[in-house]
């Protein structure tokens, strides 16, 4: 492999001093001058009618300065999904009737906190309550009630927007169906025909919140000129802005993004939220400055979930463990608004796709509305809990069969260069050798099904390196300094993932500069160019493309200085610590800052600016059918294969989590330590799903909305954690880098699950696996 | 009614007009501007707004600021001093245990009061010190080993 100087080192984050000082910056800590604080009403009923709203007391409140309710934001809706077929269905407040416990219903805006929190008391609302529905299952019933009447767009839809020629139509809501998916290949009926052993069963996954330890902020302050700057805890500005310049009538150059550091992300922060929408529009009303913070309490509640699944799975193979036909048929309650409903059943599919060579498939999928709070992406989206359904029966089917789960999974696994039902080709693909070498690291075969409480067990897992979404691709913008420094322009958003540092590593690989000489400007919609996003792990395989294309754009500049400065043939050339050297007389060289200077002086002021882009899947335009899962999904994908070991006390069936070995095939790391810090990251986190975290509702209510009712793992919850390196190349991907930031926590999660099978000897089919559902089960395997 | 109070953060003195309900963490954050202090659950479960009280630990947002009068407040902004990081703020740089940085604060003061008082602790003790302060991101084991690194560089082995 070539030896690269700056690129796959374990250089110290950029950001590092900032973040240890406390000088880092997230929305919340910006103050500007004469800035109001903005508070919501939210509905206290999980599905009423607005009959009246009344606000007179509240703005005769001393220091309020406004108040406003959906009469003054008006009908414009928004969503993370606004397709033809599936137009948005969300408001920024309530118009005639609230849907779930937590909704925007009225917004004020006042000199102080205390004043606006006093305003909120005053609003008085006159709710109808009307019989509401919370089980998905019940919610598809004739008769249930209805949480949405038929959908009609009021504008344009975003693809509509994006230059897709197809005009937004009404969705009609029959049985509270928000959305379907129906992927098919093969012939599964034949294939069940064809197998030796068929099995089926039910899971079910509830709703879990990211908990980025940063409250969701927004601070949005209208200037002179009506340009709208606002500092968000956000994935990506261009998602951000285009909502917000809809929502809000105006031009989307009139909206300003302002790079904040971000305390976390995970999925989510992607989406316009409606506090974002209300400060911008209190800031509108009032010609002041608008921040509103929402408490730890408003972030469980309204800030959004993990999708809710049932899902059943049946599966065919042959007495070898041959994989001849699989259906899935998933419920999915998104809560009373869409959501991203249809896209995660899609990513159901379509994270898996890339796993087991199914010649016979079916994958169903129905979204149903119920009055509880809204689901979106959560990293891995889709795939934490069809891994968790589909890698717990491939372990029962092993036993049953009396197969090594390994095996089974050896057996069936996709391999470099297959070509997958959609078109997508795997360049890289590194499961097989992943699976080999942390059976061997972990000594799999010899603590298998040991007894004593012990377990082991292992999960798969998979997922896009970005995909065709909007903004369909990112730029990157490389200046080149007289002081032999370079400024990168990135709109990569750095929420602990480690962007900043990755993005300056790629561009100071590619012109021979340490990571010091880049100077960062990164996440300013204003400074930099398009950027897809943080999310769908985008950010190395797309924006870290983009960024190597924009050096290597000025990188070719500067040597054809330097060829012209040094008599030299430009293949002649190499930079290395700052010089330009003549490869075959290494004497001749000349300084990185004389050529831009001379550059500068010689061609009329051209200082050397290099410019880059990348699309994810170039091939195709637009996106891929989420509906019937046909089109091309992404460029490369990334693997994880996960081992966990646990034991379980038998008296009180409480789970330790012992060790968590990752193989993780990533491809080429830009940055080795903030790739592992990813991996731990993802084995914590999958930790907590599996063992303690759920939301918990009691008609609607959420009654856990606290890190006191809500546990996440802390640190002694933590196992030993080991990261084994597939040592893959991605062909397409900066250096050959793909995704790493999301696949893991999946596998971690299925590999924690068939552990505690292993060590208990019974299945749970829920998470998450408590000492209750344990105990449970130990009872009913003794009878 | 406000109330004049002084509160003595980072070793400087601050006369600060503030109404009695009002916790020390908004004190810090929204009247002397010391953002570094984090505001993420406001009910004292996460750690976040962990300041030293005396070289003690404390959830500043369960401490009203008029009982933190006459009281040495530590906060993340006085942790380097003239520009020289503390140990432990290099060994977080050094051994990437931070990623967002939003519980990073927090995590520090709870490692420096643990070490002013016990210089040499173990591994369970370094865990049980920050046992209340939460992370989302980094999944603690690079902040463990980061903190087990000045420990043992206190012994005289080198930070690296």
């Amino acid at each position: 492999m070539k030896e690269y100087s700056v690129v796959g080192k374990p250089l110290t984050r950029v950001d590092g001093r900032v973040k240890v000082t406390g000088q880092a910056q997230y929305a919340g800590d910006i103050t500007l001058p004469n800035m109001l604080y903005g508070k919501i009403l939210r509905s206290p009923h999980p599905h009423a009618k607005i009959v009246n709203i009344d606000t007179s007391q509240a703005e005769a409140l001393p220091g309020v300065k406004a108040v406003v309710t959906g009469r003054d934001t008006g009908g414009i809706r928004f969503g993370f999904v606004d397709t033809p077929r599936y137009p948005a269905d969300e408001y920024p407040l309530a118009i005639d009737k609230v849907r779930y416990i937590g909704e925007e219903v009225a917004a004020v805006a006042a000199i102080d906190e205390i004043t606006a929190a006093e305003a909120l008391s005053l609003i008085e609302v006159d709710y109808e309550p009307m019989p509401a529905v919370f089980d998905p299952e019940e919610a598809l019933k004739d008769g249930a009630p209805k949480v949405h009447e038929e959908i009609v767009p009021t504008t344009t839809c975003a693809w509509q927007d994006w230059g897709v020629a197809r005009d937004a139509r009404p969705y009609k809501v029959v049985n509270n169906i928000c959305a379907t998916v129906s992927i098919s290949y093969g012939d599964s009926e034949q294939g069940f025909k064809e197998s030796d052993y068929v099995r089926e069963d039910r899971f079910i996954i509830p709703a879990t919140s990211h908990t980025a330890m940063e409250p969701h902020v927004a601070l949005a302050n209208f200037d002179s000129s009506d340009k709208l700057n606002v500092w968000l805890s956000h994935m990506s500005y261009e998602v951000k802005r285009y909502w917000l310049a809809k929502t809000l009538g105006i031009p989307i150059s009139k909206v300003r993004v302002h790079k904040a550091f971000i305390g976390g992300a995970f999925g989510g922060k992607i989406n316009l939220f409606p506090y974002e929408f209300l400060a911008a529009f209190l800031s509108r009303k009032t010609g002041q400055p608008v921040r509103i913070v929402l408490s730890r309490e408003e972030v469980f509640t309204s800030c959004r979930l993990s999708h809710r699944m049932i899902i059943n799975v049946k599966t065919g193979v042959k007495s070898g463990g041959t994989i001849m036909a699989q259906e899935v048929n998933l419920i999915n309650d998104p809560g009373a608004y869409r959501g991203s409903s249809p896209v995660v059943m899609f990513l159901a599919h379509s994270f898996c796709n890339p796993i087991y060579n199914i010649p016979n498939l079916k994958h169903k999928g129905i979204g149903v509305y119920t009055n509880k709070a809204i689901c979106m992406p959560k990293r891995g989206h889709g795939s934490p809990q069809a891994r968790f359904a589909i890698e717990s029966q491939l372990d029962m089917i092993a036993e049953d069969l009396g197969i090594d789960p390994a095996e089974i999974r050896l057996k069936n696994v996709r391999k470099t260069g297959d070509v997958l039902p959609n078109g997508d080709r795997l360049d890289s693909c590194g499961l097989g050798m992943g699976i080999w070498r942390v059976v061997e690291a972990t000594k799999w075969k010899q603590k298998r099904g040991k007894g004593n409480n012990q377990g082991i067990g292992m999960g798969l897992a998979a997922m896009f390196s970005g995909a065709a979404y909007y903004p369909f691709g990112s730029g990157a913008i490389v200046k080149l300094n007289a002081d032999g420094t370079a400024t990168l322009f990135t709109g990569q958003a750095e929420f602990g993932q480690g962007s900043d540092t990755a993005m300056s590593q790629i561009a100071a690989e590619v012109l021979g500069l340490t990571l010091a000489d880049i100077v960062l400007v990164s996440a300013d919609s204003e400074l930099c160019p398009i950027d897809i996003g943080g999310f769908v792990s985008a950010g190395i395989f797309v924006s870290g493309e983009a960024v190597r294309r924009a050096a290597a754009d000025a990188r070719q500049q500067l040597l054809d200085n330097a060829a012209e400065a040094l008599g030299a043939k430009i293949d002649d050339l190499d930079i290395a610590n700052g010089r330009i050297y003549v490869k075959s007389n290494p004497e001749k060289t000349v300084s990185f800052s004389q050529i831009v200077r001379d550059s500068i002086q010689k061609h009329n002021g051209d200082s050397i600016i290099g410019k880059g882009f990348c699309k994810p899947v170039p091939e195709i335009e637009f996106y891929p059918s989420l509906s019937k899962g046909t089109g091309r999904f992404t460029d490369a994908y990334g693997f994880a294969i996960a081992v966990a070991e646990v034991e379980v006390d038998p008296e009180t069936a409480r789970v330790k989590v012992i060790r968590i070995t990752i193989a993780d095939d990533s491809g080429f790391s830009i940055n080795p330590v903030n790739v592992q810090g990813q991996l731990e990251s993802q084995a914590v986190m999958g930790m907590g799903d599996v063992l303690f975290e759920e939301i918990v509702t009691d008609e609607g209510r959420i009654i856990n909305p606290s890190f006191a009712d809500y546990k996440i793992p802390g640190v002694c919850d933590i196992a030993e954690f080991r990261h084994i390196p597939v040592d893959s190349i991605e062909p397409k991907g900066p250096f050959g880098g793909k995704e790493v930031g999301e696949c893991s926590r999946a596998a971690v999660i299925a590999a924690i699950a068939n552990a505690i099978c292993n060590a208990i000897g019974a299945r749970i089919y829920s998470l998450p696996i408590t000492p209750e559902k344990i105990l449970e089960a130990l009872k009913n395997k003794g009878k | 009614m406000k109330q004049l109070i002084l509160l003595t953060v980072n070793g400087e003195a601050y006369e600060v007009a503030v109404e009695p309900r009002m916790t020390l963490l908004d004190v810090l954050r929204d009247n002397l501007g010391l953002t570094g202090t984090k505001k993420a659950c406001d009910l004292g479960n996460c750690g976040s707004c962990t300041v030293l009280l005396d070289s003690k630990p404390v959830v500043s947002c369960l401490l009203l600021a008029v009982d933190a009068q006459g009281r040495d407040i530590l906060t993340i902004e006085g942790l380097a001093k003239n520009g020289q990081l503390h140990p432990l703020q290099q060994a977080f740089i050094d051994y990437s245990a931070l990623q967002c940085g939003f519980c990073t604060p927090g995590m520090l003061l709870s490692a420096k009061a643990l070490l002013d008082s016990n210089p040499e602790p173990t591994e369970d003790e370094v865990k049980e010190a920050i046992s209340g302060n939460l992370c989302r991101c980094t999944g603690y084991g690079n902040i463990v080993e980061a903190i087990l690194k000045v420990v043992r560089s206190k012994k005289g082995d080198e930070i690296r």
